[in-house]
């Protein structure tokens, strides 16, 4: 110290240099460079301040140092990081002549206003875990003597902490890790947040910070050495997270400038001046680089990304020797090998080279096995995705991947139990964008609103993850929290109900597939991004080869995905006016509960809190609403010819054939429900058309068909009394129990009968030519050509099991509902020929059944009749006979 | 997305006064329909008045609930689903915000909802604690 200049104050100089590190920042966006050099000048002060108030001795005192530990500890100081200190003694008692200076040197720094974090400790405390204190042991993992007895501090740096690391190694990863899993969890587990805190959220520097610990406690333990850790990771792992560390270091210098102060929430206008000054880009001087806001997320995204990679994998390989009984879970998962994929650790590891796959087919065959174990990729089965994907795109870019069968491939994975998982997965590689490029719009995409907390793609993998989810709900019966008391409880229990309308779906797939593509529109340039979803969409459509039908239900669900919580929010759900009008939007049931399910899925996925408890009893109050309105006015809300939809008797006229005319057509229609039309594709009409063309000279047409994993009765036939008793009966002689059935007539008197049954012995299975042996009974029957009662007295009784459940029955008469007919609503539990039993018995009541909707739900029968008598309500004296009735039928002793 | 509650502050440039006497303030809740949220705050914004607190509250006063049943389950609401608003006004705003709400959360029914006035002491802003309706 030489110099003829008197030093500048600590105050001084910290202001000074503090300027020019933030101008080479300006100038440079350097933000590694800029925590160093900060470290640095902190470094300077403290010492000053150490020689001043401790000990002035060139050598420092004994038993006394002082150590800069956390981030500090690293030599990285973010503008306004905390300044984590370490007084160390030797012993206790050493404390004593030093206590003033302790407090002097603290206090100082707080008034360079410097936030300065202490701790003071004897060496012996050093050596101890403190589960309440996990911060104070981590941050030991990074320490660096500043000042003071540099032999206590080799004490610390090359005996205590190596020796508390190898002692307590199980103990201090398990909290780690437990910290960090609930820290992941307060930011949604996801990396991708609109207004991400690049300190906290996953991916961001704590992460990065997290890998870098876990490997530093494994090389303590191993060989007791201070390594540095970046160095033990793979190259493919390091690279990418080092030059990601680089750009959030230069992120979070930029925003603790702008707040003048330690917030690292990357909020919107930060985004525009990060992209407008180009941070995390290299610079040529001069000029920095400027890249529009939406870009630049684009860029903190993959960044993010690797680092999230990172400690994934770090987390992993810190699990798999933390437990043993987690061993054996991974081992038992191991099992899950097959010929093309072996499965080791829980995760996915291909047998054939990348080369060797020459289309999308084995790519689908690994998501498969994602969406249905939940596994994880390997590295190199990333890398072999990655590969295989840049031959079979090479070229084409543009035009999407193809394979015959995709439609069939990809509905398996959206059935499965973890599609979400899966296909977040694959678009992380490229798949999903390669086979579908109308994904691609939305790819990180931020938009900014009031709400949404994710990106557009995450909100969407947000979407179907919250559904999946949903069918995995744990069941518990309502009665063992009659008081829900917390928030969670009672979300629980609603939660419930909406995942009992999942399990009702018949085609959940097509539920998943239009969330997909809900929101695609938002990455097009369309005032309206649902009409941007549905063009997009209309090409996915094609090259998968979507049936019709289905298309119409996808079309539907992204049309009007947001028509239902507009309806929550702009009319009185109270109001019967406001659920017909709700009602004529959604049609049928089933397109309600799908798009309940919709609404549900998307606000849950706007944000953790956006689905509030108040939101969820509201949106089951219109879909309970909605869906009783829809059962309870089949009868009233007919079909006039005048009126039906023209889009869709043409194509059924088209279908039709050339000799049947519109007239015909229109005459058939007319006075059916119109439930009928909405609830069946032209072709089916088509053929129930042809069916009663054919009236004319046949008393009955019958026709079964295989539905999946139920088969199909289709009758028509002229309306005479016990007709639908007389189906279920053949139905029943024939064994087979009826889940699902609709009775329909038109104003000719035209009925249609459709059930849905189960075929219990796999009699139409087995033997091909019983389906039309099938059709011949019950033809046959109809024309009373064949003797009921024969039919039902050559069929032994089946022994009647009571339900696991309690179910108890009952039956409810509603007078109200319709304008001429008496709903009768009956529940009770389900047994063999239960249906034909009740239609016998209503008929031989002389009750006329004009429409029936009969649903099976487990084990819980929910059937619904109108009801007349002599073409009139029934009259109460009739009711409490019906009810008798069925009561004496039903309730078993 | 439904709704969405957050609390504001409205800026009134033109009763700024300070150092002088503060005008007087009323704070204003009004329990209104759901379905209504939308009108009453566009309502309100169109006569300058914008910031405000919303909550999704449950309740009931004359309008008493009912009973839905699904599939054999009954479903009461005795609790009725309601938007709270919260605000609190200089004294000359109040009128032109009482006949703002009246005006659009009106539907003739009963449950339409009920606004009470009351009157506030003192409005302190955190941030640089400004105080009197200038903090508002």
């Amino acid at each position: 110290m030489s110099s003829a200049l008197p030093l500048p104050s600590p105050a001084e100089l910290l202001a000074s240099e503090s300027r020019a590190i933030q101008s080479e920042f300006e100038a440079t966006g350097d933000g590694l460079t800029a925590t160093r050099r900060r470290s640095e000048l902190v470094d300077r002060v403290v010492r000053r301040l150490f020689q001043e108030f401790a000990s002035p001795a060139p050598g420092g005192p004994q038993n006394f140092c002082l150590v800069a530990v956390g981030g500090y500890g690293r030599g990285e100081l973010h503008p306004h990081s905390d300044v984590d200190l370490l007084f160390l003694f030797a012993e206790n008692r050493d404390q004593e002549c030093f206590r003033e200076a302790v407090a002097t040197i603290a206090r100082t720094l707080w008034d360079l206003r410097l936030r300065v974090g202490h701790s003071v400790h004897a060496l012996a405390e050093c050596g101890e875990l403190h589960r309440d204190n996990l911060e104070f042991n981590v941050s030991l993992l990074d320490c660096r003597c500043l000042a003071g007895d540099t032999r206590l501090f080799a004490a610390l740096h090359d005996r205590v902490v190596p020796r508390l690391v190898a002692r307590e190694r199980q103990d201090l990863t398990s909290d780690l890790l437990e910290v960090t899993r609930v820290r992941h969890e307060k930011h949604g587990g996801t990396i991708f947040h609109l207004e991400p805190n690049i300190k906290e959220a996953p991916g961001g520097l704590r992460d990065y910070h997290v890998a870098r610990w876990l490997a530093r406690i494994a090389e303590l333990e191993r060989s007791g050495c201070w390594t540095v850790p970046e160095e033990s990771w793979r190259a493919a792992l390091r690279d990418p997270s080092r030059r990601a560390c680089a750009f959030l270091s230069s992120t979070r210098c930029l925003l603790h400038y702008q707040r003048g102060r330690d917030d690292n929430q990357l909020a919107y206008e930060l985004q525009d001046l990060a992209a407008a000054s180009g941070i995390g880009e290299p610079r040529s001087p001069g000029a920095p680089q400027a890249v529009s806001a939406a870009e630049w997320m684009r860029a903190y995204f993959r960044h993010a990304r690797s680092i999230d990679r990172l400690v994934t994998q770090m987390i992993d390989e810190a699990s798999a020797t933390r437990s043993s009984l987690y061993v054996q879970f991974q081992e038992w998962r191991s099992r899950l090998s097959n010929a093309d994929f072996s499965v080791l650790k829980g995760r996915i590891f291909p047998r054939q080279a990348s080369a060797a796959v020459k289309d999308a087919g084995p790519l689908l065959d690994l998501f498969e096995m994602v969406a249905r174990h939940q596994l994880d990729l390997s590295r190199e089965a990333e890398r072999w995705v990655e590969e295989a994907l840049a031959r079979l795109t090479a070229g084409g870019e543009a035009s999407p991947l193809s394979l015959p069968d995709l439609w069939p491939r990809f509905r398996q994975i959206l059935l499965l139990p973890h599609p979400a998982r899966a296909l977040r997965v694959m678009h992380q590689l490229g798949l999903l964008d390669a086979l579908f490029p109308e994904f691609r719009a939305i790819d990180a995409l931020v938009t900014r609103d009031f709400y949404h907390r994710y990106t557009v793609d995450e909100h969407t993998f947000m979407t179907i993850q919250g559904l999946n989810d949903l069918a995995e709900l744990e069941r518990r019966s309502a009665k063992d929290s009659v008081h829900p008391a917390d928030h969670d409880e009672i979300m629980t229990l609603w939660r419930m109900n909406f995942a009992d309308i999942l399990a009702e779906l018949e085609r959940p797939e097509l539920l998943a597939f239009a969330l997909l593509f809900h929101d695609v529109g938002k990455g097009m340039p369309c005032e309206d991004h649902a009409r941007g979803s549905l063009d997009a969409v209309e090409g996915v459509f094609e090259r998968l080869q979507l049936p019709a039908a289905d298309r119409d239900t996808v079309r539907f669900l992204i049309a009007q995905h947001l028509e239902m919580s507009a309806t929550l929010m702009r009319r009185d759900i109270f109001d019967p006016e406001a659920i017909r009008e709700f009602s004529r939007v959604v049609g049928t049931p089933d397109r309600l509960k799908m798009l309940c399910l919709l609404t549900y899925a998307d606000v849950n996925a706007v944000n953790p809190e956006a689905l509030t408890p108040w939101k969820t009893e509201m949106l089951w109050r219109l879909y309970t609403a909605t869906f009783n309105f829809l059962t309870r006015s089949v009868d009233d809300e007919r079909v006039r010819a005048a009126e039906a939809e023209a889009a869709k008797t043409a194509s059924v006229l088209a279908l039709a054939g050339p000799s049947a005319t519109e007239r015909q057509l229109g005459a058939f229609l007319e006075g059916f429900p119109r439930r009928y039309l909405e609830t069946h594709a032209p072709e089916d009409i088509a053929a129930h058309f042809a069916g009663a063309l054919r009236l004319a000279v046949e008393a009955a047409d019958a026709s079964v068909r295989a539905r999946g994993h139920v088969h199909e009765l289709t009758v028509i036939a002229r309306d005479r009394p016990f007709l639908f008793a007389s189906l279920t009966g053949a139905l029943t002689a024939w064994g087979m129990n009826i889940l699902k059935a609709d009775a329909f007539s038109n104003a000719a008197g035209v009925v249609l009968d459709t059930f849905r049954f189960v075929d219990l012995h796999r009699t139409l299975e087995l033997n091909p030519t019983e389906r039309a042996r099938l059709e011949r009974s019950v033809a046959g029957v109809l024309a009373g050509e064949v003797d009921l009662g024969a039919l039902l007295r050559g069929r032994t009784a089946q022994p009647v099991r009571r339900a696991k459940i309690d179910i108890p029955t009952q039956i409810r008469f509603d007078d109200a509902s319709s304008s001429h007919s008496t709903l009768v609503e009956l529940i009770t539990w389900d047994r063999p020929g239960l249906l034909y039993q009740v239609s016998k018995t209503l008929a031989e009541l002389g009750c006329d059944i004009g429409v029936a909707l009969i649903d099976t739900e487990g084990e819980k029968v929910i059937d619904v009749f109108y009801l007349t008598s002599e073409g009139t309500k029934l009259h109460p004296r009739e009711q409490q006979r019906v009810r008798e009735k069925l009561l004496s039928l039903l309730d078993l002793p | 997305m439904l709704f969405h509650a957050r609390a504001a502050i409205m800026p009134l440039a033109s009763t700024r006064n300070l150092g002088q006497e503060t005008n007087a303030m009323r704070k204003l809740e009004a329990v209104i329909q759901p379905s209504r949220l939308d009108s009453v705050k566009g309502a309100l914004g169109e006569i300058g008045v914008d910031g405000m607190t919303i909550s999704e509250v449950r309740g009931h006063g004359r309008q008493k609930g009912h009973t839905e049943v699904y599939r054999g389950n009954e479903y009461t609401v005795d609790l009725l689903p309601k938007i709270k608003i919260e605000m609190v006004l200089p004294d000359n705003l109040v009128d032109a915000a009482v006949e703002a709400i009246l005006k659009t959360a009106k539907t003739g029914k009963i449950g339409d909802g009920k606004i009470f006035l009351s009157s506030v002491e003192e409005a302190i802003r955190i941030r640089n604690e400004e105080r009197g309706d200038s903090a508002l």
